[in-house]
């Protein structure tokens, strides 16, 4: 529950004034809708009682009929402004809450935002934060709503026609009504769970068969993959069914509810006015109210029928992301100027063997030094273990002296860039891209590093620095898309710059450029690359092969 | 990514045809679901009586307290069965939704498991939002919008005439409603229409953006770019909220007009029922002057004649997004898919020697026909299928496995035509490796004995060179390696393939480019893992550009360029 209550504490703050604002007028709105039924019903039984009296010329028609007119255009009125202000304030929260979400996640593991960049996991994610969207307006407003009018509604009726019939009428709606909720949300809360799990299986199994279709039919197992999908269907389809029911049933449950406050209304208020408590007309206003007040209830039920999930998404959403804190090392190494790396190993947690072990290396600033390996030696994930983003199992790795084990975030992200295998764009400009590098990014120090990377003629060529880029960088293709993460981890102009495989993909004319480019935006810069081209071996001043 | 494309064109009319076909099988329940809900609405009527009798009662000051009670029950009665009709009605449309949901779901998967070929079809990723996330869209339409239509038909006429039994001008206030009812229609589509546009696009906008974003967390975690990702998500995020907010306005306001004129429909009611219960207005009924009963009967009648038109509008966004899949669905099957032979099922290996014959093949793709060389590969050969791209290297391997069926010409394996019927019995003596490589959502062991054989993988994973590569893995033979690939290079996921290969002990192996953008020496080691099972007398056909190998497996067919 603590996840959900901050979400919602999320979903508050992000338009505070908005959200009061709307959430006074849910309040208004139910208030003027109780208020439009039961005044009519009133003024009708009213105008009745005087017209048989012959009281008819002195009745005053305009009060009453004035105050019909000015609830129902203020109830309609009013539903527009709430709409549109809960709807807004919901919209801003949501970006608050996708923004949050971003920025847990810009802390989160290597492991994690390799998972990420699956459909499969992308798409859990955000499918959480969408179930999130109905806190507000499926759940918290509406029962502020429904509370606060069944209080000023038990209040009048208690005032005007008489306890019995408030009490009556307040406490089954109240009474029954929660308890319909809370059965509600109990009996739906597995099965909207299981939902979006089954949905969730669903799509992997479904994901599976369509990647792998060739090898499954080759081997035989296609019709084991389609059974596979189809009890995925089944359970997903069976979820949703036991949640219509559920949903179904609480919708049947708050009918019965409103038929008997409605009908009790009819005794209680032939009783009183049988005792001379109260008059026909105030006593047909109670029966009136009861029909009105069935309206505060319907929208919480889908909010609580959805609430199992809501808390679900929320557990994830506000529980993902725990940053990978290096090990303080036990002993204080030794290191000079540039990049120090001592008797590294690496292991995955749960492997049978290390990746590697015993690495030590040093790069001093203003070289170049190439790592040759064969595949699967693991020159990849030593470069990741170095730019800190996987713990080492043991050993040190120092910039200029200073262990990065005992660097801040911000600090160690300021003298060491990594230009990965597999790199990725966003969608937006070229210049959003290269901002990413930098605040305050101006187009002298983009051309400079476009230049460095041998992709100024290409920017150039299509349409400079706002050429747009689709979604993850698509208009380029793999090795300008290549050059240009490279660019962007040059504008950051590192102590220390990492690179992985920079030159697959390109001709070796457009290599050779970009190696020299390079070396000349950070003629200083410590730089380790890994290669198994001649390319990035021959520009290398020393090369360590890794056995 | 590409999950959240939209057809290129949207054709109302297609969409709609695609609809109508997809209701079909559940259109007797739909109606019977209508008819309920139709029923239901008419007890209203008996409810609106049995507290207008009460209260004109009260009023004239007579009323026993067993004649209260009689009421109460019998309004309790009706309302209660009337919560019955509507459960069931529920229950009806729900039970035709689900039929029709699993329905279109084994539909898309039995066209697209058995496409013939190796390549092409919808993005698995496009193919699994529809199947988990879009189909389910229709359910609200046939449960909420297709009740409502039925209910908007039928219920406001009743209401009109039994309005007209007690008195002509309260009838007539409403059919002066009623020509409105269709600027109605039109405001609250075009109001829907565009908050639909927004729900599709917009939040579909904002999702794409945390998506891309999402994408490229690593490189703006190295770039320490958390701070001006989440700001300029902000801006942006920001950009989007004031222009969905300006269509918003439009579309509450649209249907805010409908809310105004049901609630001057019923204001006038009331009036008019005020006044002549006071005797300032004497016109209007069929003899003497409205009476209290009928006064409170007439009220409560008249915002429920307008109540079916404004569930309608609230469904109404419902069809939009029905229609909206529906259009997506017509699009996916717009082009008819060619199958492989056979299931694609576990079966009982074909017998006779593996040798495999092709003479005069022609296979069509994309609408033009394609001839394929005639080749001879006898047991324990190995043939390296070389040319150009486009000339049908992959083709070819797949027809060999009766992946992709043949115009003309026939394919003859151990003696035998390769038909449909002994497909499934061919490929059990068969493997393939794939260019790219799928792991199945599974652990890597599963991964590797696709036959379910439970052999022992420790052989093959020496022959393909893979026991370093699980030995660093997570769990090593029980890693799950994901959709991502779980952190293990292009070259590694090739020699696990060729792992799987070898552990189904295939007779013949189908392998599509196994050393294609490889380092020199990963190439190198997936052919030595090829030539080990050659060694083991395994035919070996691959389909390669790579000179090495060409040169290693020693025999080369080459086809020619778009023959």
């Amino acid at each position: 529950m603590s996840a959900l209550w901050s979400v919602w504490r999320l979903l508050w703050r992000a338009r505070q004034a908005t959200m009061a604002l709307g959430a006074l007028l849910v309040v208004a709105v139910l208030l003027a809708g109780a208020g439009l039924l039961s005044l009519s019903g009133w003024f009708i039984t009213a105008t009745g009682a005087a017209g048989l009296a012959g009281a008819g010329a002195v009745f005053n028609l305009f009060g009453p009929s004035a105050g019909i007119r000015a609830l129902a255009l203020g109830r309609t009125f009013g539903r527009y402004g709430e709409r549109l202000l809960t709807h807004d304030a919901t919209l801003g929260a949501l970006t608050a809450l996708r923004v949050d979400l971003l920025r847990r996640q810009a802390r989160a593991g290597l492991d994690a935002m390799l998972r990420l960049r699956g459909a499969v996991a992308l798409n859990r994610l955000t499918a959480d934060v969408d179930a999130l969207d109905g806190v507000a307006l499926r759940l918290a407003l509406p029962l502020l709503g429904a509370i606060v009018t069944h209080g000023v509604v038990f209040a009048a009726l208690w005032a005007w026609v008489g306890l019995p019939v408030a009490l009556w009428i307040i406490g089954t709606f109240v009474g029954g009504g929660v308890l319909v909720l809370i059965v509600t949300a109990r009996a739906a809360r597995a099965p909207s769970i299981a939902a979006e799990r089954a949905t969730q299986s669903l799509r992997q199994a479904v994901i599976d068969l369509i990647r792998g279709r060739v090898e499954l039919i080759a081997y035989g197992r296609m019709g084991r993959q389609t059974a596979c999908v189809s009890a995925a269907d089944i359970t997903a389809r069976r979820a949703l069914r036991q949640q219509d029911r559920t949903d179904r049933a609480a919708a049947l449950a708050l009918s019965f509810i409103a038929t008997l406050a409605v009908a009790g209304a009819m005794v209680i208020g032939s009783a009183l006015i049988a005792n001379h408590r109260t008059n026909p007309a105030l006593a047909a206003l109670g029966v009136f109210a009861a029909l009105a007040l069935a309206e505060t209830l319907h929208t919480l039920r889908r909010g609580m029928a959805d609430l199992g999930r809501m808390r679900d998404a929320a557990g994830r959403v506000m529980e993902r992301a725990e940053t990978t804190l290096a090990q303080p090392s036990p002993h204080i190494a030794q290191g000079g100027p540039g990049l120090t790396v001592t008797a590294l190993s690496y292991r995955r947690v749960g492997a049978f063997r290390a990746i590697f072990t015993d690495r030590s290396l040093t790069v001093a600033p203003g070289e170049t030094v190439a790592v040759a390996a064969p595949s699967g030696a693991g020159k990849s994930t030593l470069l990741f273990v170095i730019a800190g983003l996987l713990t080492p199992t043991t050993g040190d790795i120092l910039i200029d002296g200073t262990a990065i084990s005992a660097m801040t975030e911000p600090d160690l992200r300021a003298r060491l860039t990594l230009l990965p295998q597999r790199t990725a764009l966003v969608a937006g400009s070229i210049r959003e891209n290269l901002a990413l590098s930098r605040d305050d990014l101006d187009d002298t120090e983009a051309w400079a590093a476009l230049q460095a990377a041998a992709l100024d003629g290409v920017i150039r060529a299509k349409g400079g620095l706002d050429a747009p880029l689709g979604e993850a960088g698509a208009g380029l293709s793999g090795g300008e898309a290549r050059r240009l993460a490279l660019a962007r981890a040059l504008l950051r102009r590192p102590r220390v710059l990492l690179l992985d495989e920079p030159t697959e993909g390109l001709d070796p004319v457009t290599a050779a450029r970009a190696l020299h480019g390079i070396r000349a935006y950070l003629p200083d810069a410590a730089i380790l690359t890994t290669s198994h081209r001649s390319a990035e071996l021959g520009w290398a001043d020393r090369v360590i092969l890794l056995t | 990514m590409k999950g959240i494309a939209l057809p290129d064109s949207s054709s109302p009319a297609r969409d709609k045809i695609r609809l109508a076909a997809l209701e079909r099988p559940a259109q007797r329940a739909l109606r019977r679901a209508g008819l309920l809900a139709i029923l239901a609405g008419a007890l209203w009527p008996l409810q609106a009586a049995t507290i207008a009798f009460l209260v004109s009662h009260w009023v004239n000051g007579t009323v026993a307290p067993a004649i209260a009670l009689i009421a109460a029950a019998i309004f309790t009665l009706i309302g209660g069965l009337r919560a019955l009709l509507d459960h069931r009605a529920g229950a009806i449309a729900f039970n035709a939704a689900d039929l029709i949901l699993g329905h279109e779901r084994a539909r898309l998967i039995t066209r697209e498991s058995l496409r013939a070929g190796t390549s092409g079809g919808p993005a698995s990723a496009a193919l699994a939002a529809m199947i988990a996330q879009k189909l389910p869209m229709l359910s609200p339409y046939l449960t909420r919008y297709r009740p409502a239509a039925v209910r908007v038909v039928a219920l406001p006429a009743l209401l009109i005439v039994i309005t007209a039994c007690i008195s002509w001008a309260a009838a007539l206030i409403l059919i002066m409603t009623g020509p409105l009812i269709p600027v109605f229609m039109a405001l609250v589509g075009i109001a829907a229409k565009e908050a639909s546009a927004r729900q599709l696009s917009e939040i579909g906008d904002m999702n794409t953006l945390l998506m891309d974003r999402l994408g490229a967390l690593l490189d703006i975690r190295l770039l320490d770019a958390g701070e001006r990702t989440a700001r300029d998500f902000t801006a942006r995020a920001e950009g989007l909220q004031t222009r969905t907010l300006a269509v918003l306005r439009i579309a509450f306001l649209s249907s805010s007009v409908l809310e105004l004129f049901a609630a001057l429909g019923v204001a006038m009611m009331a009036v008019y029922v005020g006044f002549s219960l006071l005797g300032s207005l004497h016109f209007g009924t069929w003899n003497g002057p409205l009476t209290l009963a009928q006064g409170i009967f007439l009220l409560l009648l008249a915002p429920d004649y307008f109540q079916p038109l404004r569930d309608l509008a609230a469904a109404w966004h419902d069809r939009a997004a029905a229609m909206a899949v529906a259009g997506e669905l017509a699009v996916l099957e717009a082009t008819p898919v060619a199958q492989v032979l056979g299931q694609g099922i576990a079966s009982a290996p074909l017998t006779g020697a593996p040798i495999i014959e092709t003479s005069g093949i022609t296979v069509t793709r994309a609408g033009r026909p394609l001839h394929l060389p005639d080749l001879y590969v006898g047991a324990g050969e190995r043939l390296a299928i070389t040319g150009p791209s486009g000339a049908g290297k992959s083709t070819l391997l797949a027809v060999l496995a009766g992946l992709e069926p043949v115009s003309a010409g026939e394919v003859r394996v151990s003696g035998t035509p390769l038909t449909a019927e002994n497909a499934d019995a061919w490929r059990a003596r068969l493997a393939w490796a794939a260019q790219s490589p799928h792991f199945l959502d599974a652990t890597l062991a599963q991964n590797l004995d696709l036959r379910e054989t439970g052999t022992d993988l420790a052989p093959a994973l020496a022959a393909a060179q893979t026991e370093g590569v699980v030995a660093t893995l997570p769990g090593g033979l029980q890693a799950k390696l994901g959709e991502t690939g779980g952190g293990i290079s292009g070259g590694e996921a090739r020699r696990l393939m060729l792992a799987r290969a070898y552990a189904g002990a295939p007779e013949v192996l189908l392998a599509d480019e196994p050393t294609a953008d490889l380092d020199a020496e990963t190439a190198q080691a997936v052919t030595d893992g090829l030539m080990a099972m050659a060694a083991r007398g395994i035919t070996l056909i691959v389909a390669t550009h790579d000179p090495r190998l060409i040169a290693t497996l020693g025999r080369e067919l080459r086809l020619g360029a778009g023959i």
